[in-house]
């Protein structure tokens, strides 16, 4: 097997509080390969943000980072210099965010700011910049393209300064994207339209994908694997039909009994619910922390052996002590 | 035999002028064009649509806060314009997005709900003490919470309280614009399963305005599609849902990304973008975008057409 693009293990990111230090994520790790979608789903607060954000070193600086491995195609990201950061970041590793008014700059034109970085890691001449722009805003769908160039973002729709942040993302022909809810704040038809063309950039350009989403529609659709968190931790992974189809993790059931919609039960009866809600990540924590709202629950759960990653198949990991048990 | 619906709307127009620009010349935007509908008591009925579409501005309409330009909405069987405002707001209210927003944040969980009854010089201090008590209690909030503020609280329990506040003098009607689209999945799911038991507990009629159709499938009785401030197709919900008419409901359907595996990414169909609602296209104004759009849509806007309980405004809807 080749080596994954992106390695991550034991990663650990702290915060520093007046109450405390806050373990926002405590221990994850994963992989994603070229040409591989990799879905990290989640409900506010487990982690995947900031799990995203530290791959790409760009955590805020009142956080503090540790992992046993952080590495792009085989680079220590851990000990890079800044500089070597700063030439990778927009290049070979490129995000993307939920809201593109937060990453682009309203008063530059979609077309300088496309060229910018071309420019900033010197891929080549001016007038070549502005030709890989103008194709890659076709191919993205910004028509017509050499027109959009000279718009400024409020100028343009949600989907299209989506589609725009995309095309900015692939200037610098990355092997790594990183995309950060990318389709949350778009209308439904609008959402389907980017996740395809998602899909379709990632063939043509056997791009890694790390989708971040809480969209459990979204992980069925698109991930090759996905991996699920709670409170900082990935408590399970697999593809999306084991994940979905026979979830070994209570949290994982409790999270599809939620969701309603056709053929999930009677018009208008109860929805499942997670009682409880997440327990606090300030000071130590120890056990299985989905103990406290878990139907399942027994006294081991407190323990560490509950913490520990249970390996059910190859890429089948499961963080409960009854994973390999119930069905 | 027949009652008056709680709720109705007919040929109900809001435009806003605008102006684009510094210097730009003031024009007009029709945001709601034409909606007819009605509500019957104790129904849940689904506005859905997506941005621009004019649910929200019909939303502010019904809750008496923006007046219609031209139409009129009844409610009761009394024209909205003619129902003392104050009498209005006792029977009409709204839930919103983003609870956070829309609750005082200088305020206590005990003042934000009782606030209702003191506008309304409902009850001594005491009883509203003890009505504040048993509305926290029925949406489901510890006593606790009553004398914390809003930043204290969740998500889920800040949109428990909107709902406490919204339920304090015993509405007849709840506009619920995306209630749980800020929320997490497992509390959205909590939110749903409060909304439907106080329906029934109290007898609530619901206006839910959403875009997710998973939520509007599970909570609806009837369901309204809006496109570009009309209402492209009504009619009950397992029908609008399972059997659309209209090409645009088709396309809401189609991109609805339910979590089976074994589907892939739907492809919706639809060509272009939303049009500029400032300029709407002639026609059927979903013609742009259509996969069947032929001739007569781009020349003749359709007709509405009627099927049993069900209307669609598309010249081939059966």
């Amino acid at each position: 097997m080749t080596m994954p693009l992106l390695e991550v293990e034991g990663l650990r990111v702290t915060i520093d509080g007046p109450a405390g230090t806050l373990r926002a994520v405590d221990g994850v790790g994963f992989s994603v390969g070229r040409g591989e979608t990799l879905c990290l789903v989640g409900e506010s607060g487990c982690g995947k943000s900031l799990t995203a954000l530290a791959a790409m070193r760009l955590l805020p600086r009142a956080a503090r980072m540790t992992a046993d491995r952080l590495a792009f195609d085989g680079l220590d990201l851990t000990s890079l210099p800044e500089r070597a950061l700063a030439d990778l970041r927009g290049r070979r590793m490129a995000m993307i965010f939920q809201d593109p008014m937060t990453a682009l700059n309203p008063v530059h034109t979609v077309g300088d700011q496309l060229v910018e970085v071309f420019d900033r890691h010197r891929l080549g001449s001016r007038a070549e910049g502005r030709d890989r722009a103008v194709r890659l805003l076709e191919r993205t769908g910004v028509r017509p393209a050499a027109e959009r160039m000279g718009q400024y973002p409020h100028q343009l729709s949600g989907g299209l300064r989506q589609r725009v942040m995309i095309a900015m993302a692939l200037m610098g022909d990355p092997e790594l994207l990183i995309a950060d809810e990318p389709t949350t704040a778009l209308d439904v038809t609008i959402q389907a339209q980017i996740l395809r063309l998602l899909r379709e950039l990632q063939r043509e350009f056997a791009l890694g994908l790390l989708l971040i989403t809480h969209n459990l529609g979204i992980v069925a659709r698109v991930a090759d694997r996905v991996a699920v968190m709670y409170a900082g931790r990935v408590v399970e992974t697999g593809t999306p039909s084991e994940v979905l189809g026979d979830p070994r993790h209570p949290y994982t059931r409790g999270l599809l009994s939620c969701l309603p919609g056709a053929g999930r039960g009677p018009r208008g009866s109860r929805l499942g619910a997670i009682p409880g809600v997440v327990p606090s990540l300030v000071g130590p924590v120890d056990g299985c922390l989905f103990r406290n709202r878990c139907g399942e629950a027994e006294a081991d759960c407190a323990t560490t052996a509950a913490e520990a990653p249970r390996t059910l198949a190859p890429g089948r990991i499961v963080r409960c002590l009854k994973a390999g048990v119930t069905a | 035999m027949t009652k008056a619906p709680l709720l109705a709307c007919r040929d109900v127009v809001r435009t806003f002028a605008v102006r684009r620009g510094l210097f730009g010349r003031k024009r007009s935007l029709l945001a709601v064009d034409g909606v007819t509908l009605s509500v019957e008591r104790g129904q849940v009925l689904a506005l859905v649509g997506e941005s621009g579409s004019g649910k929200t501005t019909l939303a502010r309409m019904l809750l008496g806060l923006v007046p219609p330009s031209a139409g009129t909405i009844l409610f009761d069987g009394e024209p909205l314009d003619a129902v003392d405002r104050r009498v209005l707001t006792r029977r009409v209210q709204p839930v919103f997005q983003d609870p956070y927003s829309s609750l005082n944040p200088r305020r206590t969980v005990a003042r934000i709900v009782a606030f209702p009854l003191e506008i309304h010089g409902i009850g001594t201090a005491d009883e509203r003490r003890r009505r504040v008590a048993d509305l926290l209690d029925m949406v489901g909030l510890p006593a606790r919470v009553t004398h914390s503020h809003p930043h204290q609280l969740s998500g889920g329990q800040r949109q428990r309280v909107a709902i406490a506040r919204a339920l304090a003098i015993n509405p007849d009607l709840l506009i619920c614009d995306e209630p749980t689209s800020a929320l997490d999945i497992s509390v959205q799911a909590q939110i749903l399963n409060l909304l439907q038991s106080l329906r029934a507990d109290l007898g609530l009629t619901y206006v839910l305005i959403s875009h997710d159709l998973a939520v509007v499938d599970h909570m609806a009785d009837r369901v309204a599609v809006m496109y570009l401030g009309r209402i492209v197709e009504e009619g009950p919900a397992e029908r609008v849902l399972r059997a659309p008419r209209h090409p645009y409901t088709r396309a809401l359907l189609a991109s609805e990304l339910t979590p089976d595996p074994t589907l892939g990414l739907p492809d919706p169909g639809l060509s272009g973008e939303f049009p500029d609602p400032l300029d709407p296209p002639a026609g059927c104004r979903f013609h742009p975008r259509c996969p069947m759009a032929s001739d007569v849509c781009r020349r003749e806007p359709p007709a509405v057409r009627t099927d049993g309980d069900g209307r669609a405004e598309c010249h081939f809807a059966a």
